[in-house]
């Protein structure tokens, strides 16, 4: 992708009533911007640091999975690895067609209205043409500057001439002309491409948008505010994003934690939660902390055997799916210490440089302890851009200094066309990150609706492509193999090791290579082209180049192989850079003799290779939607303005689920307004169907072309609907548990908390007579896993505030375990406490009984953990916060979409951070409480979400899928089930309509739309009746594999 | 096989997976990690592809040495498809004890994206492991000259 050269437009006049900005190129920029191109609008990604990645390109990993963030969401290498999802749309060479990426630029006007804005942006030099950079590191190795990196937050340096992370989007050099460098114009002399010019001048460019998304992020809250925790001051006190970097794989030691002071491994570490956050400056949760220190100190656990990790904090915020067990995995199974304590000061001992801590014990006693080394837990503040991106763009912000927006429009700004999602809106972890940002596109996908498909991308392709731009493909099938070997010199990259005459002479002794050549520099275009010229010239069919790595090359000469008329899987590449010449600079004779080996086998390789074409299917206009509250019609109404037809199935008689019962809310807004309108546009458009008293009864085929039936229980008669359709959303909800626990059922005057917003709406008098209220939270099923329901503790200040406020002189007690008010929720939890509510925390070991006293009276003992003793409450009403819970038939209806539930008992996403929205089998998504407790605005988010992601399919003509996947012959199957044991992904099956061998009935069935092409199954297949496709046993095995030649 | 001076040098193939451990490969190569050039690296979609029938040919046909390197466990992009090769792998191992190979010139590693040092060093290992060794058994079975 070309970085813009000076000019005044940069729209394209015939796309520009299509284009889209997005600010910020972190994740939620990333997948707002893949999401808005596969639907086919245009998309500038605006990005004012020289490489994508943001802040979670920092990460080493992601609580609570623990992947690596690497290859799930980094700069390092572009999302190679969260497949469907964003891969591979932010790869070098094959950045979507549809993105334009704008680095080291930002925002410095805006004029216009939605749907037709006019942006001024400024570019800063990069003094690199990344389109000619070849990241051979030499203008780096000869600069003489070195500064501390900020990438890897000081912990190493960098040149001034350098790269951010070692694989980057986009994957080039940038001369960083600080104060510091002194124009020595070394790195433009060694530049073997000439790709460096040092008199790149700033320039300006505008642009015409439909709307504009901002996804700028957020900034650390500054450590060296708090002077008291010796920040800066002490060198063994961190921060936790120099944590991270310490303990990712793609830090500065490997993901070795040392003490930055004497470089030892330390024995015991504190975490000390809520710095910049819950305090008076900051007076919100960060939401994160208190997950990623579990998670931080978790590793540690792993790392340094018999290390002490421990957490100082207030409460322990785990309030997502599969946190609260991570939480008690950290406690029970790695030996991770919490302590409930607020550190007000750290001392340093000069003599070791271990630190001291005061704090008090179980009993109450103030005891001082050592650590070696002490991390922040750093909060989230607004981004430093967000006062003038405000000015500029006219938006509000909050009171705190983030975005501002309504809670039943959560990503509309105060401007209209303007929409902000990730962090700016709210401190969030990256699951509500990409929801957020999915919620964002399909926002804008429905304001520009006319604009859908308009630029249909295609993935026929391995790699990405605006459909139609090649000549048709030659079959190959009956020529013989003629194969063309292209010997990159990359001088001097692989030139100053490797013979690469030796090389490309060797090749051309080989079997079935009739071309053999060298290149100066294979990548750019005057090679590119003379590839093409020779396949043509010399009658190629198949493809060998010998050069860098195929990580970031494959996709642009598989696209110059298909530009020829080849099918792009008859390219091999021979990676004789990255894993040959650079790291055997001292061997060049074993060097070039690997190299040949390497060549020799992609030859092989690529002569066995078979042309491999996808699957398509023209997707159908057509959303089948299962739930009709809050989710289920804020989806529709979005998949219905943005042109397609909708089926909304709901069970009740009436639409609105929950919300029907939801009266107010804590910020004031009122649902019942939100509840008629949902329904009065579901009613009324002409696009939804609207089917009540009805259930899905089966659900059959494949994403763009499922087949459902649905029956409608209509009096004593069962009516069925048969729908065929593209894509299914389920949205089927979640409700209070009422089990018989605390009374429930068996007292009156013992209700949940829905109960308890029921009486004070519709019998405000009651309330008056209270003279003491208790509230329970975390009421769950007794035998049953635990987990955070999320909503409970801010509904139950909710109600607690609206007690105090007809009632103001009702005792109102609430216990609980871990207040949970994340976010901006806090502040109901600091009004809840000013206005009187008396707040005690209770543990497993202190359960609070409930009961009845001879005389009716109802009777509550909690320990008080301050005091230490047993208090007895008599309260006139008990409201509990019972766990949320699936919706009846949750588990029937996960057995007729053939998906899975999570361990909780909700549907279960394709990925906990990555894809929140998706299931694993394509064409399925969820939102709402079907996939977790949430309020409603985070509901509506996911409605969006999951709207925008169901779009980009149904925007699809036509869709692709399959392609590199594994295939059963059923001749040789015999139907033993292997495969359907050993599948990570559950994806094969034994289908009765085929015949195995020697006849039997039955034969394995994968289904190429959902293979992930691992080959697992093929590896394991006794009877070797499956392939997989470009991965084909022969290609794996014999002679070039095994031997050496050369 | 390659004789450099007096010393045997070993022919060792590596199956790697397309994901961490390609990257670790690429990342010890954009850093100028040296290792040494006895290994032929064939790529796999994920190492739960590693047939026990590819290690076992890769010997037939004259490797030295074979080792195969994955994602981390728990780390795997095909969620589980290293612990499948790690099962595998250990398996071949004790049948190449069996027929008298050694079960030692097999070998499993793990390597997340980013770790370029440990990559090396795996290459590094296995070449002074075999080294040390010597030539694979079959070979002179074979009748290769040496």
């Amino acid at each position: 992708m070309l970085e813009p050269r000076i000019t005044d437009v940069i729209s394209d006049p015939d796309n520009d009533a299509g284009s889209v900005m997005v600010v910020g190129g972190g994740v939620a920029g990333m997948r707002a911007a893949v999401d808005l191109a596969e639907a086919g609008l245009k998309v500038y990604l605006v990005e004012a640091a020289p490489a994508l990645g943001g802040r979670v390109a920092q990460l080493g990993y992601m609580f609570p999975t623990h992947d690596c963030v690497l290859c799930r969401g980094t700069s390092d290498h572009g999302y190679g690895c969260t497949r469907p999802a964003i891969s591979p749309a932010f790869q070098d060479k094959n950045l979507h067609p549809n993105i334009r990426l704008l680095t080291l630029t930002n925002i410095i006007a805006v004029d216009g209205q939605a749907g037709d804005f006019r942006v001024t942006l400024r570019h800063e030099p990069r003094y690199v043409d990344p389109a000619r950079c070849i990241s051979c590191d030499l203008c780096s190795i000869v600069c003489p500057v070195e500064l501390p990196s900020s990438f890897q937050l000081e912990l190493a340096t960098r040149k001034a001439a350098y790269k951010v992370a070692v694989r980057t989007i986009p994957d080039a050099y940038v001369i960083d002309r600080g104060p510091y460098c002194d124009d020595c114009g070394r790195c433009a002399e060694v530049c073997p491409t000439q790709c460096i010019d040092l008199d790149e001048q700033p320039h300006e460019s505008r642009v015409r948008v439909g709307a504009i998304i901002l996804a700028v992020g957020y900034d650390l809250s500054d450590a060296g505010e708090y002077e008291e925790l010796g920040f800066g001051r002490y060198a063994n006190v961190i921060h936790s994003m120099q944590y991270e970097r310490l303990a990712s794989r793609s830090g500065p030691t490997e993901g070795l934690v040392l003490r930055p002071s004497d470089g030892k491994k330390p024995r015991r570490i504190a975490w000390l939660q809520c710095v910049g956050s819950r305090d008076q400056k900051h007076p919100y949760c960060s939401s994160i902390c208190c997950m990623y220190a579990t998670k931080e100190a978790m590793i540690a656990k792993e790392r340094l055997p018999g290390v002490h990790a421990q957490v100082f904090m207030m409460d322990e915020r785990a309030f997502n799916k599969e946190f609260n067990a991570y939480y008690e995995a950290a406690r029970k199974k790695h030996g991770v210490e919490y302590t409930r304590a607020r550190i007000s000061y750290v001392k340093e001992d000069p003599a070791t440089g271990d630190l001291i801590l005061h704090y008090p014990d179980p009993a109450g006693k103030l005891i001082q302890d050592r650590f070696d080394l002490v991390v922040l837990s750093l909060g989230t503040a607004p981004p430093r851009s967000a006062k003038t991106l405000a000015e500029e763009l006219g938006i509000e912000l909050n009171e705190y200094g983030f975005c501002q927006t309504d809670k039943f429009t959560p990503l509309e700004t105060s401007a209209p066309g303007v929409y902000v999602c990730g962090t700016f809106l709210s401190p969030k972890e990256i699951a509500e990150t990409f929801l957020d940002a999915a919620g964002a596109a399909g926002d804008v996908m429905r304001l520009m609706s006319s604009q859908l498909g308009r630029n249909a991308s295609s993935r026929e392709y391995p790699f990405l492509s605006i459909g139609d731009e090649f000549p048709p493909e030659r079959d190959v099938s009956a020529e013989p193999i003629r194969a063309g070997v292209f010997v990159c010199r990359c001088e001097p990259s692989i030139d100053g090791v490797i013979d690469t005459q030796n090389v490309a002479e060797f090749a051309s002794t080989l079997p079935n290579v009739v071309h053999a050549e060298r290149l100066a520099f294979g990548c750019l275009d005057p090679d590119l082209d003379r590839i093409r010229q020779a396949i043509e010239a010399h009658g190629l069919n198949r493809v060998v180049v010998a050069g860098c790595s195929p990580r970031t090359h494959e996709s642009l000469f598989q696209r110059v192989t298909r530009q020829a008329g080849l099918n792009s899987y008859l390219l091999a590449m021979a990676n004789i850079r990255e894993q040959c010449a650079w790291v055997h600079e001292s061997q060049p004779v074993l060097a070039t003799r690997k190299a040949k080996e390497l060549v020799r086998m992609a030859v092989n390789r690529v002569s066995l290779a078979q042309p491999v074409h996808k699957l398509h299917v023209k997707p159908t206009d057509q959303a089948l939607i299962i739930g009709g509250g809050v989710a289920g019609m804020q989806a529709a109404l979005s998949i219905a303005d943005a042109g397609y037809n909708v089926t909304l199935v709901e069970r009740q008689a009436q639409l609105g689920g929950n919300l029907r019962h939801i009266y107010y809310v804590a910020e004031g807004q009122n649902p019942q307004r939100l509840l008629r309108d949902l329904i009065n546009r579901v009613r009324g458009h002409e696009r939804i169907e609207v089917l009540t008293r009805s259930e899905l009864k089966t659900h059959t085929g494949r994403t763009g072309d499922f087949r459902s039936v649905i029956v409608t229980h209509a009096g004593e008669l069962d009516v069925e609907t048969a729908v065929r359709h593209a894509v299914t959303i389920v949205t089927t909800g979640g409700e209070e548990w009422r089990g018989d626990i605390y009374l429930l059922g068996r007292d009156a005057r013992v209700v949940t908390q829905l109960d308890l917003e029921e009486i004070i709406v519709h019998r405000p008098e009651k309330v008056a007579e209270f003279k003491q209220v208790v509230m329970i939270q975390c009421v769950h099923p007794p035998a049953e896993m635990e987990y955070c329901s999320r909503i409970c503790c801010t509904n139950t200040m909710k109600n607690a505030l609206r007690v105090k406020m007809l009632n103001p002189n009702c005792q109102v007690y609430v216990l609980y375990k871990n207040m949970i008010t994340y976010g901006f929720r806090e502040q109901y939890y600091t009004e809840t406490r000013r206005r009187g509510v008396i707040f005690m925390r209770y543990d497993e070991e202190h359960m609070p009984q409930a009961g009845r006293r001879p005389d009716g009276q109802l009777e509550v003992r909690a320990w008080e953990q301050v005091f230490r003793r047993e208090m007895i409450l008599s309260p006139d009403l008990i409201a509990l916060s019972p766990a949320i819970v699936p919706s009846p038939g949750t588990a029937e209806l996960a057995k007729i979409l053939d998906v899975p539930l999570s361990v909780e008992g909700f549907f279960q996403e394709a990925h906990l951070k990555m894809r929140p929205m998706d299931f694993m089998a394509e064409g399925i998504f969820m939102a709402g409480m079907a996939h977790y407790p949430k309020f409603i605005e985070e509901t509506i988010i996911n409605a969006q979400a999951t709207a925008g992601r169901a779009i980009t399919l149904l925007a699809k003509k036509p869709l692709y899928y399959g392609g590199p996947v594994a295939v059963v012959d059923p001749v040789k199957c015999v139907g033993c089930l292997t495969c359907v044991r050993t599948c990570p992904f559950e994806i094969p099956q034994i289908q009765a309509d085929l015949t195995g061998v020697g006849g039997i009935i039955g034969a394995a069935y994968i289904e190429p739309a959902l293979c992930q092409g691992c080959g697992t199954c093929t590896a394991e297949c006794p009877a070797k009746a499956i392939q997989l496709v470009a991965y084909l046993d022969a290609q794996l095995m014999g002679e070039t594999v095994g031997a050496w030649v050369a | 096989m390659a004789n450099t001076g007096n010393g045997f040098e070993p022919e060792i193939t590596a199956f790697i997976c397309i994901y961490c451990a390609d990257m670790a490969a690429d990342i010890a190569g954009a850093l100028h990690i040296q290792y040494p050039a006895n290994v032929k690296l064939v790529k796999m979609p994920c190492t739960g592809k590693t047939d026990a029938q590819y290690i076992l040919d890769a010997f037939e046909h004259g490797a030295d040495g074979v080792y195969v390197v994955g994602c981390p466990i728990g780390n795997c992009h095909h969620v589980r498809g290293n612990e499948r090769a790690r099962m595998r792998v250990k398996k071949t191992k004790k049948l190449l004890d069996e027929i008298g190979l050694g079960g030692e010139r097999l070998a499993m590693y793990f390597v997340s994206g980013g770790m370029g040092e440990t990559f090396a060093h795996a290459a590094e290992e296995m070449t002074e492991r075999i080294r040390a060794l010597g030539p694979s058994p079959l070979r002179e079975l074979q009748g290769e000259p040496s």
